[in-house]
């Protein structure tokens, strides 16, 4: 797999994902052979269908979310390798003296956001939120309680009183936590 | 002091069942005690008296001599505990450690000067079997579990590589001293090794106690913390296999020999960690099933980590270990299935064992300091310290660099040193010190002396510095919060898109693994373990009731004010009168909400007739509802060692009772049962042909007291007889004939509902029944039918006389019915005043300490068939017994309280007015109330909160599974009791 994919991704593909989002060409080249081999078809792109071959990923609860996150970008439901590095992007954690757009606080806090907003309309209403909880939670738990947890969220989040969280309002919730920790992931050289 | 009686010596004069005949062999007055507490009522005594004569007063030290040291001992750590923190100045600059081990050197000293007792209170087994456990379960099972788990890797790398590479290089180092000839003995690599596997060994009691106080940021701490409790085991296989190689000599050791320490070391760890986790998930099982008996819940958490502990030592494993894990693995479990008092029993227990211990432990290091015969060796003692402070330094940089490379968050310059910093030494290799058979190793005293050497230098030097560094070096310091809704949810989401994106990636990380365990706990583990299993995220609904409850407090005291304008004199009518109104007229502000952007639901919209009582009624579900059905898990976020969050508890405590009243209410097998026991003991049960009152103030007591011991949550589970509230009303009535009832009835057909309600309760239970009910039945029967309702409404509701007791629901219930059965209702209550009240002021009285009775006991109609309905019942001192009553109670009240609004001005007025206002309208109220919250909206964030969620929950609540039923049920009974009241009100008439 490390041959073909080394042999598929040319040096100047490499160079402008490595800049782009700062992954270095080892990771990046370890990141294509894991993308052909999620590219169950080979034809350079992955559907929806290829992420959710992922055993671990399809009992995700989130998966939905995960998945479509990739395909924010792409108008034809195909995410291509520097698309799909760009999502990963985010998750790159955070160095002092190599600050990247991608990857910083804000981004990364956008990501989350983004998780939630399910109409990309730059707010999360309650049932969106709702919707969110529903797959996190399961079936144990009664409709009604889940809906006052949104609701006591968003309104715990909710400065300007409109009953949605917009990602202003999103950032400021989640101030104290540590977001540039939790959203990232250890990327193998 | 005995006067004319005999004092019996108590583990002598009483048997389990009381005071027993002393044998007569010996006479009785051999045992006394001078010093005993008298027990003088013996009835025993006078009859002894007669026939012989005895010593009236003896002494007698020998026989209680050990557990009287044991106690003193106690008993003076503890109060040289207290005398530190009288001194603020002194404690705020030594560690609490320091301190213990200087009163126990003053100690030590004062009994060597007598020498009238020769004490040597640290044995090794007296530090193992018995000191270090608690401590070692307080830290397991207070342990942090997601970080502890995220560092495992940095913790095992510390506490197993670091440790050796301690142990090999101080043995090693000491040793080629040793050669020089400078200790001026002769010092064989073994000895050196076995010396420096034990005085290696960072101390989890040292670190507990000065981290504690140092506050350093939870990931120093967990990675310091957890090497110090898991070289334990390497600890324990280095001293065990050098020991073993010292005796039997360099000469004849093989390298088989190493090999098989390699192996034990294996065996010794994997096998402690066994042990534990398999005894941990033993004790979730078990207390599966505790729920009929509360009050021994603590006593296995307790019992079966112990069991845990000395099972591995039995074996020769890692006791630390397996206690660790033992208190790590059963947590989740245990605190999902046993009652909101037994955990915090545990909680406390807990805090107190391990605390006294870490006293006694270094009140005991200081003592036998003095004792000892000591062979100081400078050279020894000082190149001890410098290796040990060297190589701590040299192994956390060294190892923390690996870490580095594995680790997201780096280890900074800063955080290695106070990790070297903090690596003390303790109690433990004292204990082995002294383990160490001095006939094989001659160096023995000097091993001893130079390991209390190193712990002083540890404790007091460490110690004292480190809280002054830690603030210079601008440490990262800890701040502990509770998280936020949003918190929770988001870091919870941010943990499942992680896992997806280390899926997607195909690595196996952390956020991998651990929502591996999640899926595989979720669905083969937690069904097993819990009694009622809740859920794929218990967090989530536990933050949520506790930021619920802290909503509602806020809002009870934002509101005071409100609350103390109601008029004390309206009239019955007047308050249903205006409550209607403000049913029907509505405030604009609610309508405004109504229509907002989620209330699409145009059966919601068209029900506006009594927007108040729903708004009311969300008001109520937002403080009740949502309150009381959360798992209940309470865990701190970060670790203390000796501070239990009374706030923390004060919560818990309300949102507990508030869930057993939900249980009482909701509770359909439970009111089975009743009955059935109500049919059973007759004693109890007084039946009268038409009211039936029964209930002592001894029978009040001690159920009450059984309550109190065995709530058991939210359970709906069948329930112990008598563990209810005391006074039981009942009342036989004929069937119910309205047509509403018909759907209830058939899950109600061959019900005798019983309904128990503790007297503090009793507002809150009537009145969620009621609300339940509304809201359910409203929307199924469409519009219509709101005249019809009312009826459902107990009649015991519209009773003045419970008004004056406050019971503001009820009130508001009844009002809604009086329209419609004026002459029932005042029928009703003649009937009722006369009939319940001696029984029911008794009981009133004595539940409430203040005197006032804001919970009366209502007589209660019953269901039909002569079945049993036992009227609410009392309680509040548990209200009052939890520290400031008022807000207790606005708690409760308002939780319970369908008409959330209407309740809970009136629990607010527990203070001096509460007489008056009591009476006042609680429909007046309700209404100005709710308008009052709108207006308030923009001032004050966290009311509106509660009123806006209160009223869109509306749309949203129609679907739902388990609530609808909680309703069914509690609409039922309502039902039933109204439609008895009818009768027996018809009877009056």
């Amino acid at each position: 797999m490390g041959n073909k994919s080394s042999l598929l991704l040319r040096e100047e593909e490499i160079a402008q994902i490595q800049e782009e989002t700062g992954f270095t060409p080892n990771q990046i080249e370890r990141l294509y052979s894991r993308f052909t081999s999620l590219d169950k078809n080979d034809c350079g792109t992955l559907s929806r269908e290829d992420f959710l071959r992922i055993p671990e990923l399809a009992i995700n609860p989130l998966s939905e979310r995960i998945v479509q996150s990739f395909f924010a970008e792409s108008h034809d439901d195909r995410v291509n390798f520097l698309q799909f590095m760009r999502v990963l992007a985010h998750f790159r954690p955070i160095k002092k003296n190599r600050e990247n757009k991608l990857n910083c606080r804000e981004e990364k806090l956008r990501f989350a956001f983004s998780m939630y907003d399910l109409d990309s309309d730059g707010k999360i209403s309650r049932d969106e939120l709702l919707a969110i909880l529903h797959m996190m939670v399961g079936a144990n738990i009664s409709e009604e309680q889940l809906t006052s947890i949104a609701e006591r969220t968003i309104i715990e989040a909710d400065t300007n009183n409109d009953q949605m969280i917009s990602f202003e309002e999103f950032c400021r919730a989640l101030e104290r936590t540590d977001v540039e920790q939790k959203m990232s992931i250890r990327f193998l050289n | 002091m005995t006067v004319d009686g005999i004092s019996t010596y108590p583990g002598l004069g009483f048997g389990p069942m009381g005071p027993v005949e002393p044998l007569p062999g010996e006479p009785p007055g051999t045992q006394l005690r001078q010093n005993q507490d008298t027990t003088t009522e013996l009835p025993t005594t006078e009859k002894t008296k007669k026939e012989r004569t005895f010593v009236i007063a003896a002494f007698e030290f020998h026989r209680v001599e050990t557990p009287f040291l044991i106690g003193l001992w106690i008993f003076f750590a503890s109060l040289a505990k207290i005398g530190f923190h009288m001194a603020p100045k002194l404690s705020r600059m030594l560690p609490e450690s320091c301190l213990l081990v200087f009163v126990g050197v003053l100690i030590g000293a004062l009994l060597l000067s007598t020498h009238s007792v020769h004490v040597q209170p640290l044995t090794p087994d007296t530090f193992f079997l018995y000191m270090l456990p608690p401590i070692i379960l307080d830290a397991g099972y207070f342990m942090p579990n997601r970080l502890f788990f995220d560092h495992l890797g940095t913790i095992l790398l510390f506490a197993v590589v670091g440790t050796v590479f301690n142990t090999l290089t101080i043995g090693a180092s000491l040793w080629a001293c040793g050669q020089t000839g400078m200790f001026g003995c002769t010092t064989p690599l073994l000895d050196m090794l076995l010396f420096g596997a034990l005085i290696s060994a960072v101390d989890p009691v040292a670190v507990l106690a000065v981290f504690e106080e140092i506050h350093v940021d939870e990931v120093l701490y967990i990675v310091v913390f957890g090497e110090s409790l898991l070289n334990d085991a390497v600890t324990v296989v280095l001293y065990h296999m050098f020991e073993a190689y010292t005796e039997m000599g360099p000469s004849r050791l093989v390298y088989t020999d190493i090999l098989a320490g390699l192996a034990s070391f294996l065996v010794v760890a994997v096998g402690g960690t066994c042990i534990g986790v398999v005894w941990g998930f033993a004790t979730g099982l078990v207390t599966r099933f505790t729920n009929e008996v509360r009050v021994i819940e603590p006593i296995f958490i307790f019992v079966m980590a112990y069991l845990a502990y000395l099972n591995a030592e039995m074996f020769h494993m890692s006791g630390i270990l397996a206690i660790t894990f033992c208190g790590i693995t059963m947590k989740n479990y245990v605190e999902a299935n046993i009652s909101h008092k037994s955990h915090t029993t545990i909680k406390y227990t807990m805090k107190m064992l391990s605390s006294s211990s870490e006293t006694i432990i270094f009140m005991f290091l200081g003592v036998a300091t003095v004792n000892n015969t000591h062979v100081w060796n400078t050279w020894f003692v000082l190149l001890t310290i410098v290796f040990c402070s060297i190589f701590r330094i040299i192994g956390v940089y060294i190892f923390s660099a690996v870490a580095n490379k594995f680790r997201l968050h780096k280890l900074n310059r800063v955080e290695k040193f106070v990790m070297s910093y903090g690596g003390l030494r303790g109690a433990v290799a004292f204990a082995l010190v002294l383990l160490i058979d001095p006939t094989v190793v001659n160096l023995q005293p000097m091993f001893v002396t130079t390991t209390i050497a190193v712990i002083y230098f540890t404790v007091f030097i460490q110690g004292i510095t480190i809280k002054p560094l830690v603030k210079i070096l601008n440490v990262k310091t800890a701040e502990k919060r509770k998280p936020t809704m949003n918190e929770r949810i988001h870091e919870r989401c941010m943990d499942h898109l992680m896992a997806g994106i280390e899926d997607i990636l195909g690595k196996h990380g952390n956020h991998h693994m651990r929502d591996k365990f999640k899926r595989f706990d979720n669905r083969f583990i937690r069904p097993f373990l819990l009694r009622n299993y809740q859920g794929a995220e218990p967090k989530i609904l536990e933050t949520y009731s506790k930021l619920a409850m802290r909503d509602a407090i806020e809002y009870m005291q934002r509101n005071a004010s409100t609350i103390g304008n109601i008029s004390g004199a309206e009239s019955m009518s007047a308050i249903f009168k205006n409550y209607t109104n403000t049913n029907f007229n509505g405030s604009p502000s609610f309508s405004q909400i109504d229509t907002s952007t989620w209330n699409i639901d145009m059966q919601e919209l068209e029900y506006n007739p009594s927007k108040k009582d729903l708004t009311d009624a969300k008001i109520h579900h937002l403080l009740a509802e949502e309150l009381c059905k959360p798992f209940r898990r309470h865990r701190r976020l970060s670790y203390s060692r000796h501070a239990v969050n009374e706030r923390d508890l004060g919560i818990q405590v309300n949102y507990k009772t508030h869930m057993n009243i939900r249980r009482r209410v909701g509770d359909r097998k439970h009111h089975h049962k009743r009955s059935k026991r109500g049919k059973q003991d007759g004693k109890n049960h007084v039946t009268f042909p038409e009211f039936q009152q029964n209930g002592s103030a001894k029978q009040f007591t001690h159920d009450y007291i059984d309550e109190v011991l065995q709530e058991d949550g939210e359970e709906r589970e069948v329930r112990r007889d008598g563990d209810d509230g005391g006074i039981t009303f009942t009342a036989k009535s004929p069937l119910p004939n309205e047509d509403i009832l018909e759907e209830d009835e058939r899950r109600l057909s061959d019900d005798n509902d019983n309904y128990n309600m503790i007297v503090a309760e009793q507002a809150r239970v009537a009145t969620p029944t009621a609300t339940e009910t509304m809201l359910p039945w409203k929307r199924e029967e469409a519009e219509g039918s709101g005249a019809l309702k009312q009826s459902e409404f107990p009649s015991w509701a519209s009773n003045k006389e419970y008004l004056a007791y406050n019971s503001p629901s009820s009130t508001f219930l009844g009002g809604i019915e009086k329209p419609k059965h004026p002459k029932s209702i005042i029928g009703l209550f003649r009937r009722e005043s006369s009939s319940s009240t001696q029984g029911a002021a008794e009981a009133v009285v004595l539940s409430d300490s203040e005197g006032h009775r804001e919970s009366t006991s209502k007589g209660e109609a019953s269901s039909k068939d002569g079945g049993v309905r036992q009227g609410p019942s009392l309680l509040s001192k548990r209200s009052t017994s939890l520290g400031g009553p008022s807000v207790l109670l606005m708690e409760d009240v308002a939780h319970s309280d369908p008409l959330g609004a209407s309740s809970r001005p009136a629990s607010i007025m527990q203070g001096p007015q509460r007489g008056q206002c009591r009476r006042g309208s609680m429909m007046e109220l309700t209404g100005s109330m709710s308008r009052d919250a709108i207006t308030e909206e923009k001032c004050c964030k966290s009311l509106p909160e509660s009123e806006r969620m209160g009223v869109r929950r509306l749309p949203l609540g129609q679907s739902l599974g388990r609530e609808p039923f909680i309703r069914q049920l509690t609409l039922a009974s309502s039902l039933t009791t109204s439609s008895s009241s009818e009768d027996s009100s018809d009877e009056n008439t």
